[in-house]
Parts: structure tokens; sequence; C-alpha cells
């Protein structure tokens, strides 16, 4: 499992100049923008950046090579959804540090305490960005995982406005949800979308030791 | 030990069909020409796909189920797939060293000095001949017991052949119960390494004998029209039709020295048996 981490954190730094170029623009956005976009945007990014690391796995045939090493499939797929979670930490944190050093710039006062819930609850959602990637990634490869994800949000996209055109004019329960969710308070809000996350992990998980086992190199 | 019994996998019209055995302390070699089935045996062994039907066992436990702890002492080249090219030598050495707590680091800085392998240079700007020569590093230095290397020699130039085929005979000298298993296009590599050959043709097993039995029975008959038809030809293997007569391959070398003194015998060798035993009539 170490030597993967290592490996994966190897490949990402090995694009340093993409890196720079992320965290320069987050900066410039910690400073000038108010709101925590930046630490949304730096969490983000750490999640695409990790879900990358399986297409260099993948690149030039380099899956065979990589499974004859000491480890079985289960700890490839185990290492993927660390990986994804500790860089979305790491990103957070950076996001978040860069946040209040932008706010104590612009000299804005920031409640802390109630900040803090929802500022936490975006390494969860943006780590289930990664919960759904990670499967798809692995069935489809870099190239096909594209299509397969743009289909996977054409379908939520139509889910979510099939339900409103359904339920117009009537009581809509999704709208209820939200307007439910507003009302509770955020530390609430923050272990729903923890308890959620990690129900979407275990889900993705399985299936994603599922497409690693059948798969042949 | 490595056992394949009754290994089958099929790809379409293809079907390979194989049984075969490399005790601890040889090395064995696969030939065959392109598509015979080389690489889907090693990938097979390597647990890399999964058998149709029939089982791969490395010390009595199936291929596919190792555990990493268990595929630390396996060491494997592809001739088709290594380390991310966006890697550095430096980044290899790091990496080698969480997966296998037996890396010998020093062993793998010296040799990619001595093979001037540059440590800070992305793998995707080597030449063929010096990825090759780090897969075969990379496989070798954390003390593996067994090797299995995909064409490991392929498409390079003598020198850098004879550079890895050092480092397997080093290998092999560290340890006298290590076993290879290679597969490879060039006889000369197996002749001057391999205990024992197999030879794979259309996904089937057509020759296993050791090398010396290879170099010291088998041979190349040349002889014209006439003297073929009154060959007793019991102990051919394979005949092709030459512009001087016949060149009929033999695993009876003595047989027909002594009972056809007049013909031409030349030494047998793998490119021999390749060519006779796939390509003859």
């Amino acid at each position: 499992m170490l030597g993967l981490i290592e490996k994966d954190l190897r490949l990402t730094f090995a694009r340093k100049q993409i890196l720079l170029i992320f965290f320069i623009m987050a900066l410039i956005m910690g400073i000038s923008m108010d709101g925590s976009f930046t630490v949304g945007y730096l969490t983000m990014l750490a999640t695409i950046i990790s879900i990358k690391t399986i297409s260099f796995d993948e690149y030039d045939n380099g899956f065979a090579f990589l499974m004859t090493l000491p480890f079985d499939r289960k700890t490839y797929v185990r290492e993927k959804y660390l990986f994804c979670l500790m860089m979305s930490a790491a990103a957070w944190c950076i996001g978040a540090v860069l946040y209040f050093i932008g706010n104590t710039v612009r000299r804005s006062e920031v409640n802390l305490i109630e900040e803090l819930p929802m500022l936490i609850a975006l390494i969860p959602v943006m780590y289930l960005s990664s919960v759904i990637m990670i499967p798809i990634q692995l069935k489809y490869g870099s190239e096909k995982s594209n299509i397969a994800l743009s289909i996977f949000f054409c379908c939520i996209a139509v889910l979510f406005f099939g339900t409103k055109a359904f339920f117009s004019g009537r009581s809509n329960p999704v709208t209820e949800l939200i307007r439910t969710i507003e009302n509770l308070s955020p530390a609430v809000v923050l272990l729903a979308i923890i308890a959620v996350c990690a129900l979407a992990s275990g889900i993705s998980y399985m299936l994603s030791i599922r497409i690693m086992k059948k798969k042949e190199f | 030990m490595v056992k394949v019994d009754k290994l089958v996998k099929n790809y379409g019209d293809f079907r390979l069909d194989i049984s075969m055995e490399i005790p601890d302390g040889t090395v064995t070699g696969i030939v065959g020409k392109n598509g015979a089935g080389k690489s889907t045996t090693i990938k097979a062994i390597l647990g890399l796909i999964k058998p149709d039907e029939g089982h791969v066992t490395i010390n009595g436990k199936e291929a596919s189920l190792l555990t990493g702890k268990e595929k630390q002492s396996i060491g494997a080249a592809l001739s088709d797939s290594g380390f991310s090219s966006y890697l550095r030598i430096e980044d290899v050495i790091c990496i080698l060293g969480k997966m296998y707590p037996t890396f010998d680091e020093d062993y793998f800085r010296k040799n990619c000095v001595l093979q001037r392998l540059a440590f800070d240079k992305r793998i995707k700007d080597f030449s063929t001949g010096m990825r090759a020569k780090l897969r075969v590093l990379a496989a070798i230095s954390h003390k593996s017991e067994l090797l299995i290397m995909d064409e490991p020699t392929a498409g390079l130039d003598v020198e850098a052949r004879n550079d890895i085929l050092d480092m397997f005979r080093q290998y092999l000298l560290d340890n006298e119960k290590r076993s290879i298993l290679l597969s490879s296009h060039i006889s000369s590599d197996l002749e001057g390494l391999c205990d024992d050959i197999y030879l794979i043709h259309d996904g089937k097993i057509i020759i296993h004998e050791d090398t010396d039995t290879i170099l010291s029975n088998y041979a190349l008959l040349k002889i014209n029209d006439d003297t073929y038809e009154k060959l007793d030809k019991s102990y051919i293997l394979g005949t092709k039709k030459e512009h001087f007569g016949y060149a009929c391959f033999t695993s009876e070398k003595q047989f027909y020295a002594e009972n056809y003194p007049g013909i031409v015998i030349e030494r047998g060798n793998i490119d021999d048996l390749i060519l006779m035993m796939t390509g003859g009539r």
C-alpha cells in the first residue's frame, strides 16, 4: 500500500508546472474573492488529479506490469480511495489556509465556528465525485470513462429536470427535502453528508473490487 | 516451483492448451513464433489473465490468488509494459524500496551507473535498450527467487543483450536456488542460459527438451532427392524442401551419422528447431 501511495504521489508531482498554475490561480482567487470558493475549487482539483493517476497506471499498457508488483487487486482499489481522500483533505487544508489569509487581507470578519462545518462538508461532497469516478475509470479506462461520465451526469440532469417537471404545480418532495435540510443545524447536515458519502464509498468500493477482479491485463 | 497444469485460454479462434513445470533452481526458456502463445503463458503464470480451464500454481498456490507478500519473491519484466514513463529512476528507487523489504538499493544504483541509466531523466526519454535494462534491474534487485521475463532482449543490439544476459548470470550465481522463466525469439540468448526449452506453436507445446540435448542430439540433415527417398524417416521431426534437395531436422544425429556417412549433418540449434518444427512440412 505504501509503495502505491508513493507511486501516486510521485506521478502527481511529476506534473509540477500544472500544480503550480492551479495553486497560483487558487491564491489569486483566495485573495480577491469573497466566500469559500477557493476551498471547494482546490478540493475539486485534488480529486480530479488523484483520479488521473488511474489513467497514468493504464497508459502504455502499464497495468500489466503494475499488477506483477507485490500487492493484490483489492489493495490497488483500496489505495485509490485512500489516495483520493488524502489528496482532497490536503487540498482542503491548503484552500482553508488561503481562505483565511484572504479574509485577513481583506479584513473581513469570519465566524470560524459558523463556517467550519460547511467548509468541512466540502471534503465529503468533493470526495463523492471520486467515489463515482473511480469504478467508471476502472471499468471503461481513461478515454471511454469520459463518455460514461457524460452519460452518467446526463442521466442525473434528466432525473433532476424530470422530477421538477413531474411535480410542477404539486408539492415537490425534493424541494421539501432541501427545505428540511436548510432548517437543520450545520453539524447535523455535516453528519448526514458524511453518512451519505460513507455509504456511497462502500457501494463504489465493492463495485470497483468486482471490476478489478474480473479485469485481465 | 511453477506448475502449469492443463492450462486452457481461448481468444476467439486461438486456443492455448499447455502444461509445463519450472522446478526450483532451473532456467527455462519458451520459444515460438509471434502469436504462438508465449506471452499468454507468461501472463497466466503472473496471474494477469484467468485460465478458462486448468491451473497455474506457484509454490503450490494458485497464481491469481497470490498475496502481496507472496509476490515479493517474484520478479517480472514484460516486453510491452513497465513503470510509468513519467517517472524517473529516483522515483523508481523510492517506489521499489517501499514495495520490497529486500530491495537492494546499493546494488540497483551501482548497476544503473554501470548500465549508464540516468537517474534524473524521465523513463519516456530512455532508449529501448535503457528501458529494457531498467525493467530487468527492477526485477532482480529485490532478491526474488523466481524471475519471469517476457522477451527481455527483444529489439536490443548485441551489446545491450549481452549486458542483460550478464545480469541474469550474476543473478543466478548469487543463489543457486533461483529460477528464471524467459521467452525469447533470439536463440543464442536461450542456448547460453537455459537448462530446458519449451517450443510452443499454435498454442500447444510441441517440444520440451533439455538445451544440452538439443545442442548435442538434434541436427539438420542436408540431403539430395535420391538420398531422401531412401532415408529412414523414423527420427525425422521436420522436413523442408530446398534448392539442393531436402533439409531434414532430426533428434537422432548419431543414428544418421552412423548409417548415412555421405550426408551433410549440421549441428542443431534453437533457430533450426523453431524453423523446422513450425515452418517445415
